[in-house]
């Protein structure tokens, strides 16, 4: 086994992957076999079946397109599969994967004898849940032992910060368009801790979309000169199509260094009939006005990321450009210019990524190198301590196994200039104590175990060495966790932001029987991501199935349901549901898959946005709503865009019907906030009502950090109001009712209330025996003065009392309230 | 929650939950609890996390800071409207109580 750590970071980007590699000093990025720092994410199974991965692959995308695949990771996560028919094979996206993951790992291999075992993946910080989970599998298939996935913009991040020597307080933005998406991240280094305070993006929206702008360009410049229009929609036109864009990128990447390039192709493209050579001029001016409003969409976001985080443009120190379209001159000019900030110099932007994920491998403790093998030589040790720490005096603990403990331990550090006082080891084995690192550099440490008499006890292991450097936060959670509940709403898990990993339990009730042994009886537990308090707003990202075949005995509606959803550090989920009435769990977490896009549905969905499209607008024409109408005219833009991704679709490309999914999410979302618009009135009467209900019940029954608390929350409920923010005040008013609830809850007589309340609706309760059986239960404990019983029979009434059949619907059909 | 003080710094309060998630990781010692005014409370790893993630950002550690005197005690001594305060009843369903 090597002497020196060998920490692993692999970027697994759309159109091309790399690796790095960090020993605690240095980072390398590792080349492959013919000699490039970056491997193309191509791969091809020919007739015989053998695989082709990278730059070998790339070269027949050209001649044998239909055996070679490129830019699955947009396909991540849908359970999609490609097919090469040659082979006779499919390979799903988190297979194709694996193979570039096999050659990334064989080329470390190759120059430095060593079969990384660990590692950290990248991945994009927008990536919904199953994408992540598709990229541990790809990691599983490819042979890793244990990886740990990490935020893209945070591992550029941490590369650009490894090599700054300010140790102030800064803001940063990491700037990373890929091959297939745009991350925009904000960040603030202080105290030599690089901290993600925020993060934006668009999961489709990169390098990809500015070829294809390209080459609709060259397409329509080509219909000009021979009459023949390229279309995507049309399948017969894909090879053309897949020809000229390729052509396109080269010609991109040949503007990053000159004014203008030639748009030649080998040979003549073929369609139906005809023959077309193509020999077209392009020039970087040409370019740029096709990208610029990709360019400005991406900047929107930033801006958006900013204005959210109170900074404008010219309050960055730097901005971090990532990913191989940064390197154009026009979007460096643009990027800099609009949010008036330097680029950070000296940079790779290709391999950024990777390098910064082999320094995160590094402050995981994830050494890529085989476990040793050999037996302990001494008294075992569990140690905790951080591998890179920007503190220099951090803590270790740790803990001795088994019987017979050293009485005392201390570390003394390798270089001979120091030494920690000698540590008591507690009746647990347990020990703390601090150690001191030298300034930008790698600390060895020996532990020294002493027994009682003095005599020295040889301990496992003997040393530990910490890396003294930036270390980052731990990652914030990039979008809202929730359950959706059969009322549309969601009980929120994770609040966006949330420190990963994390995990969190709530209690619900079952809102239907689920019949032992019928095999149509399933409970559902929606678990959604997003921002919205509606559940149908939200997209659905797995679902806890109980189902009927699998529980011991039937379990009744009103049931008790315990659900725990845990997030790992890349935001991975697990979820288990603990029924105790029959004391079982369950924990298949189905349907983990970006949902289906099929053309028809995209059609049907499409038509539906416009015709609600024309309801709101002539809405708000009606009222002169001008702010509204402003918005809803980027919904058309938006409508325009899912147009030409549906017809795509229709073609055969399924990466374009799942971009244009997501545009169809986003315009459903603009759409309801511009249905909540139309009813400001009312929303703000509420808000002034809650904040006069809120203020009472905080004055009389709340605490003094209550009280402060409401004084903050008004002041900020009164600034959206004055600001006509519907989205914050939509915030501000569930904070106002939150304080006002628990304010409220410490009344004596509350739950007299809703006794009352609940009783006043019986008439609508399943079981209404049961329910009166209840109010008359509650009745009595209230003139017992029972606050407990009273609470008990409240409760129960509520499982009682029905749910509405059509909001249960929009809630994907929840199971639980 | 981290047992540190109100002027803690940031690398002070960093230091500490680093050894307290190192500590609940391992077993170590008693920090599985933390004292508060309500007794005892069970001290998690999650918990740890969340509690330095809110002290990183300045805006809630602020707020911290000027709650940090004024933890929440039993219920206070002010008199509880009635049940048959104007507007009261109705007030419950208005902030968000009940069950639909």
């Amino acid at each position: 086994m090597a002497q020196q750590p060998l920490y692993a970071g692999f970027d697994l980007g759309t159109t091309n992957s790399a690796v790095a590699v960090f020993d605690g000093q240095h980072t390398q990025v590792i080349r492959n076999a013919a000699g490039g720092a970056v491997t193309p994410s191509v791969v091809r199974i020919d007739r015989a079946g053998r695989v082709t991965v990278g730059q070998r692959a790339r070269r027949f995308l050209e001649d044998d397109p239909d055996n070679t695949a490129t830019e699955w990771k947009r396909l991540m996560g849908t359970g999609k599969a490609v097919a090469f028919p040659a082979a006779g094979v499919s390979k799903r996206p988190e297979e194709l994967s694996a193979e570039i993951l096999k050659a990334l790992r064989a080329d470390v291999a190759d120059q430095l004898g060593t079969a990384v075992e660990r590692a950290v993946i990248s991945v994009p910080a927008l990536f919904e849940l199953p994408q992540s989970a598709a990229t541990s599998e790809a990691a599983r298939l490819a042979g890793f032992a244990r990886v740990e996935l990490l935020q893209e913009p945070i591992a550029s991040a941490l590369a650009a910060g490894w090599r700054a020597d300010d140790d102030g307080t800064a803001s940063w933005l990491v700037y990373d368009l890929g091959g297939g998406t745009f991350d925009a991240s904000l960040l603030e280094t202080r105290d030599g801790l690089l901290r993600v305070v925020a993060h934006d993006g668009d999961n489709f929206l990169g390098g990809r979309d500015f070829d294809w702008a390209i080459t609709e360009h060259l397409a329509a410049e080509l219909a000009r000169q021979t009459g023949v229009q390229l279309e995507r929609k049309d399948p017969s036109h894909a090879g053309a199509l897949r020809l000229l864009r390729l052509a396109a990128e080269d010609a991109k990447i040949e503007l990053s260094r000159s004014p203008t390039a030639q748009v030649t192709l080998a040979r003549p493209l073929v369609v139906g009939d005809r023959e077309l050579d193509v020999d077209l001029a392009l020039s970087r001016a040409t370019v740029e006005a096709l990208t610029a409003p990709l360019i400005e969409r991406s900047l929107a976001v930033c801006l958006r990321l900013l204005a959210g985080n109170g900074l404008g443009p010219g309050r960055l120190a730097r901005v971090v450009l990532v990913g191989g379209p940064t390197l154009s001159p026009g979007l460096r000019a643009q990027v800099q210019a609009r949010l008036e900030a330097t680029a950070a110099d000296g940079l790779d932007p290709m391999t950024l990524v990777a390098q910064g994920a082999a320094l995160y491998a590094a402050t995981a403790g994830l050494d890529g190198r085989a476990a040793p093998t050999a037996a302990p030589q001494g008294k075992k040790v569990w140690l905790q301590y951080p591998p890179v720490s920007s503190d220099l005096t951090p803590h270790v603990v740790g803990r001795v196994v088994g019987a017979d403990p050293p009485a005392r331990l201390r570390l003394e550090r390798a270089d001979g200039g120091w030494q920690s006082p000698d540590a008591a080891i507690g009746p647990d084995g347990g020990f703390v104590t601090m150690v001191s690192l030298v300034p930008r550099a790698a600390s060895t440490f020996r532990l020294v175990a002493t027994a009682a008499d003095g005599a020295a006890i040889a301990v496992d292991p003997a040393t530990i060495t910490i890396v003294a450097g930036l270390t980052i936060a731990d990652p914030p959670l990039s979008r809202t966790i929730g359950v959706a509940l059969a009322s549309d709403h969601v009980q929120v898990y994770f609040e966006r932001g949330a420190p990963l990993p994390t995990r969190r339990s709530f209690t619900h009730t079952t809102v239907e029987t689920i019949a032992a042994g019928n095999p149509d009886s399933v409970l559902r537990i929606p678990i959604v991501q997003g921002e919205f308090e509606q559940a149908h707003l939200c997209r659905l990202v797995g679902t806890l199935e109980v189902r009927g075949v699998d529980v011991k005995t039937t379990v009744p509606t009103g049931a008790t349901v315990e659900v725990t959803i845990e997030l790992d550090r890349a935001g991975c989920l697990a979820a288990r549901a603990h029924v105790p009435a029959i004391d079982q769990v369950f924990e298949q977490v189905a349907h983990l898959l970006v949902p289906d896009a099929a053309p028809a549905a995209l059609d049907a969905a499409l038509a539906d946005q416009r015709r609600h499209l024309m309801q709101v607008r002539t809405d708000a024409f009606r009222h002169g709503l001008r702010e509204l109408i402003d918005k809803l005219g980027a919904v058309e833009g938006l409508l325009a865009s899912a147009e030409r991704d549906i017809d795509a679709a229709h073609g055969g490309d399924a990466d374009a019907g799942q971009k244009a999914r997501r545009t169809l999410i986003e315009i459903d979302a603009v759409l309801a906030e511009a249905d909540l618009a139309r009813s400001w009135p009312e929303l703000d009467g509420e808000a002034h009502e809650a904040a006069i209900i809120a203020t009472g019940a905080v004055a009389a029954f709340g605490s003094d950090a209550e009280r402060k608390l409401l004084d903050e929350v008004l002041a900020a409920l009164a600034r959206a109001r004055r600001e006509r923010d519907l989205a914050e005040l939509g915030r501000q008013l569930r904070l106002v009712r939150r304080l006002s609830s628990a304010a409220w809850n410490r009344n004596p007589d509350a739950w007299t209330y809703h006794l009352e309340d609940a009783a006043s609706a019986i008439h609508e309760a399943r079981d209404l025996p049961a329910a009166r059986k209840l109010v008359d239960a509650g009745r009595v404990a209230v003139a017992a003065g029972d606050t407990d019983a009273v609470r008990r029979a409240v409760k129960q009434l509520w499982a009682l009392l029905p749910v509405d059949a059509a909001a249960r619907k929009k809630g994907f059909d929840s199971g639980v309230r | 929650m981290l047992g540190v003080a109100v002027t803690a710094t940031t690398r002070e309060i960093e230091r500490e939950a680093q050894k307290l998630l190192a500590m609940l990781a391992l077993g170590v010692g008693d920090a599985g609890t933390y004292p508060s005014a309500a007794g005892p409370r069970p001290r998690t790893a999650e918990a740890v996390r969340a509690a330095a993630a809110q002290l990183r950002d300045p805006r809630q550690r602020l707020l911290a800071e000027l709650t940090a005197g004024a933890q929440p005690t039993a219920a206070p001594a002010s008199a509880a409207p009635t049940a048959a305060a104007p507007g009261w009843a109705d007030a419950l369903r208005r902030t968000g109580w009940g069950p639909r």
